[in-house]
């Protein structure tokens, strides 16, 4: 019997790591699912819905759930469930695409300002808490009731708005690791700002601002929905969960299911992303708590 | 000697009992709601364009008023004669009459209100209606003669308007914000955004009214209106979908009732803007509409009576008959001949102000694309939506109140009225305006109204798919409301016992 105590195992690498621990919390895997299938059904939904939902029936308003309309029908005789399979795409699109401008230009600045120091940090960080201290509601209706409801408007003014609060994170991440060995010895080699920001900070941070991302997530997706519950977001006739539960809201003692699914579809969606960057966030070791906010 | 006694004693409790009842009634606060239209800029100048519509029905009192049929009857006239040739009108005052400022009513203050109506300073939409009283000659401090520029069969009608109220000679100026007339509630505290406050007046012609005190809640958004209402946050709401109605099913907390009235939705274009100053193009908009199932769809099965583009409503003596089915083939043939083979795409206007309107415009997009029409839908915001969309935006929603026929076609759709919403400007119509009311035979005056609906059938630019059925909504501890279109409720009767 020989055993070759020398042979180098290899190590797993940093995302499977997080796999693996991922795997072993049942949250993770089932808001993971969730999130999975909501997607699925938000890419695929044009060809599962079983009505065109954007089709009015005098003759079927308000109908309770039953085998031709799994949810029932709305005020407007239209199919809940179609309705409410499409509901989440343009939700989803707009959150996304909002999200990815936050983190990008939020963590680019938050990054640089924790790197560079000095007085423009501390003006623009003073500046930062200043547009924090104004009510993100009133800030982005203000906006939008300016400029108008056009998707790229709320992807815009949703991606500068959430990206503010991602500046603050960033730079706090970043703080961590201006003073250590590796960003000096990269100051010494000459390296540019830009370069020590992209290859040597933004690797480190990275992790935070993952969970960061999928936060602002949910959070924009909460944002988006009230804006459509207030008439400021999506345009009817357009399915969307904020404008069907606004739009049932007046007769939800009568046909609560009209409410009831369109509420569900987007808690479920909220809720799988906060878990699934939860549990993202433990996996890798952060403690969300400490996080800077 | 003894039943003489009992008699005394028995009346004296009896009214003792009458008096204990009208006390117990006349605690109270009466609480509804308005939509803030003008942003808080509410006036109670009653003739202004961005009058307090609810707070000035409690405030003043009109020359003459609607009966519980509708009819013209008595308030601050006593009664009215016309000239044989119906050029000249006299009306009796009533004595006694006092404004909330101590002051008497004379035939001095009617002259002042109703020649202030022609004032272009006030830009007042009254005067497209009244635009035809020439002068008011004061025979003694009761007594009055209109004179009209051209005869006019049925000016009391006019004079129902809801605006033509009577305030203080020379109060002109202040009156935007004092709100003095001679209505059974007098001003407290003015706050269009907030609660507005009135107070009732001891000293009101028909005696002290019934409830201490009514205030008018500014709540832009009818959703929000109607929960306030099943919260317990109002007694009165007069804007409830038929579908809302089963909300308010319990007996022990709301009485309900639906009025048939010549209140109307519409969407509106604007004729004088391309393309729909094309006038074919702006009846293929209206052509390609499937009234009764936008009718069911929005209000409900039986949520009103269908309209053919004609603000005249089913119950005026003037309504005309029109049949305007769903026609897309002949819409379609419309736009191809106005150019737009390929499909034209239009944006309307709206907010939150009415449940209606969002939901007529949803069920119109669905019909027009029928006829390659893309219909996209603009939601403004509420407060602030007469002063800031309304007769700016090409197309946008809109809503009225009963009129008489007379009365709506003339500011509605005469040229140059401050509140002809579709910019609608044709000279053969006005002509034709103009003839009817100086038709002094009925049969005469009846065809040529019914020639200006029709007119609005073929040319003009507002969509008015049917007149509503009014849905009403009481607290059940609410009585003195009668079951009339709103112009004939008497505000002074209508308690609230706590």
């Amino acid at each position: 019997m020989t055993s070759d105590t020398h042979t180098p195992v290899a190590r797993p690498s940093r995302a499977r790591q997080v796999w693996r621990s991922m795997r072993r919390s049942r949250a993770a895997m089932v808001s993971l699912s969730i999130l999975l299938l909501h997607l699925l059904l938000a890419v695929f939904a044009p060809w599962l819905t079983p009505w065109d939902w954007t089709a009015q029936d005098g003759y079927n308003m308000l109908q309770g759930p039953s085998a031709q309309h799994w949810f029932g029908t709305d005020n407007m005789g239209r199919d809940i469930f179609s309705r409410t399979l499409m509901g989440g795409r343009e939700a989803l699109k707009v959150t996304l695409l909002g999200t990815l401008l936050a983190m990008g230009w939020g963590s680019l600045t938050g990054i640089s300002l924790g790197l560079l120091g000095g007085r423009l940090d501390e003006w623009l960080m003073r500046a930062v808490d200043a547009l924090l201290a104004i009510p993100w509601l009133l800030f982005l209706l203000l906006i939008i009731s300016t400029v108008g409801q056009q998707s790229w408007v709320l992807i815009l003014t949703l991606g500068f708005f959430y990206g503010i609060a991602v500046i603050r994170v960033a730079r706090g991440a970043t703080l961590d690791f201006v003073a250590r060995d590796f960003v000096m010895a990269a100051r010494v080699r000459g390296e540019s700002n830009w370069t020590i920001v992209r290859q040597e900070l933004l690797p480190n941070v990275l992790d935070t601002l993952l969970v960061e991302g999928g936060m602002r997530w949910a959070w924009m997706l909460l944002a988006f929905s009230s804006l459509s519950f207030l008439g400021f977001g999506v345009v009817p006739p357009t399915p969307d969960w904020g404008l069907m539960i606004a739009d049932t809201r007046g007769i939800i003692s009568i046909a609560p299911w009209a409410t009831l699914f369109p509420a569900l579809a987007l808690s479920s969606l909220i809720i799988s992303i906060n878990l699934s960057a939860d549990a993202f966030g433990k996996a890798m070791g952060l403690d969300r708590a400490k996080a800077p906010v | 000697m003894k039943p003489l006694l009992s008699a005394v004693v028995v009346s004296a409790a009896l009214l003792g009992s009458v008096t204990a009842t009208e006390s117990a009634l006349a605690a109270g606060t009466f609480r509804l709601a308005h939509d803030v239209g003008y942003a808080g800029a509410e006036s109670l100048d009653p003739i202004s364009p961005s009058r307090f519509f609810y707070a000035n029905q409690f405030l003043y009192s009109r020359l003459v008023r609607q009966d519980m049929e509708g009819q013209p009857s008595p308030e601050l006239a006593l009664n009215w004669r016309a000239s044989a040739d119906a050029t000249q009108w006299t009306f009796e005052l009533r004595k006694g009459v006092k404004f909330h400022d101590g002051s008497d009513l004379t035939a001095e203050d009617v002259k002042y209100s109703l020649e202030r109506i022609k004032d272009p300073k006030i830009d007042s939409p009254v005067a497209a209606v009244l635009g035809v009283i020439d002068s008011v000659t004061v025979l003694n401090s009761h007594k009055l003669r209109i004179n009209l520029t051209s005869a006019h069969a049925d000016l009391p009608l006019l004079l129902m308007d809801y605006r033509v109220r009577i305030i203080p000679q020379d109060s002109g100026d202040t009156i935007a914000t004092t709100g003095v007339g001679s209505g059974p509630f007098m001003l407290d505290e003015l706050d269009p955004e907030g609660t507005t406050v009135l107070k009732a007046f001891d000293q009101y012609w028909e005696g002290k009214p019934a409830s201490d005190t009514v205030e008018v809640i500014g709540i832009a958004d009818a959703q929000a209106r109607v929960q306030a209402l099943l919260a317990g946050q109002l007694d009165f709401e007069d804007s409830v979908l038929g579908q809302q109605m089963a909300l308010f099913a319990d007996k022990s907390r709301f009485q309900t009732n639906s009025i048939a009235t010549g209140e109307w939705r519409a969407l509106v274009f604007r004729t004088d803007t391309a393309p729909y100053n094309d006038v074919r193009v702006r009846k293929a908009l209206r052509m390609l509409v499937d009234r009764e199932q936008m009718m069911t769809l929005v209000s409900g099965k039986g949520g009103g009576t269908v309209a053919c583009d004609t603000p005249v409503w089913s119950g005026d003596q003037y309504r005309t008959q029109i049949e305007c089915p769903q026609d897309i083939p002949a819409a379609k043939a419309l736009l191809k001949e106005a150019g737009y083979g390929d499909g034209l795409e239009v944006d309307i206007y709206a907010a939150d102000n009415e449940p209606e309107w969002i939901r007529m415009i949803e069920v119109y997009q669905q019909q027009a694309a029928r006829a390659g029409v893309k219909v996209n839908l603009k939601i403004a915001a509420s407060d602030g939506y007469w002063s800031d969309v309304w007769m700016k935006e090409p197309v946008v929603a809109t809503r009225w109140s009963q009129r008489p026929a007379d009365q709506v076609l003339n500011e509605a759709f005469r040229s140059g009225a401050s509140w002809n919403e579709t910019f609608f400007s044709n000279a053969g119509f006005d002509g034709l305006l103009d003839q009817a009311r100086q038709e002094l035979d009925y049969d005469k005056r009846k065809a040529l109204y019914g020639k200006l609906q029709q007119a609005l059938w073929q040319q003009g630019g507002a969509l008015v798919p049917y007149h509503l059925n009014q849905n009403r909504v009481l607290g059940a501890n609410v009585s003195g409301v009668d079951p009339v279109e709103n112009f004939s409720i008497r505000w002074n009767k209508v308690a609230v016992v706590d």
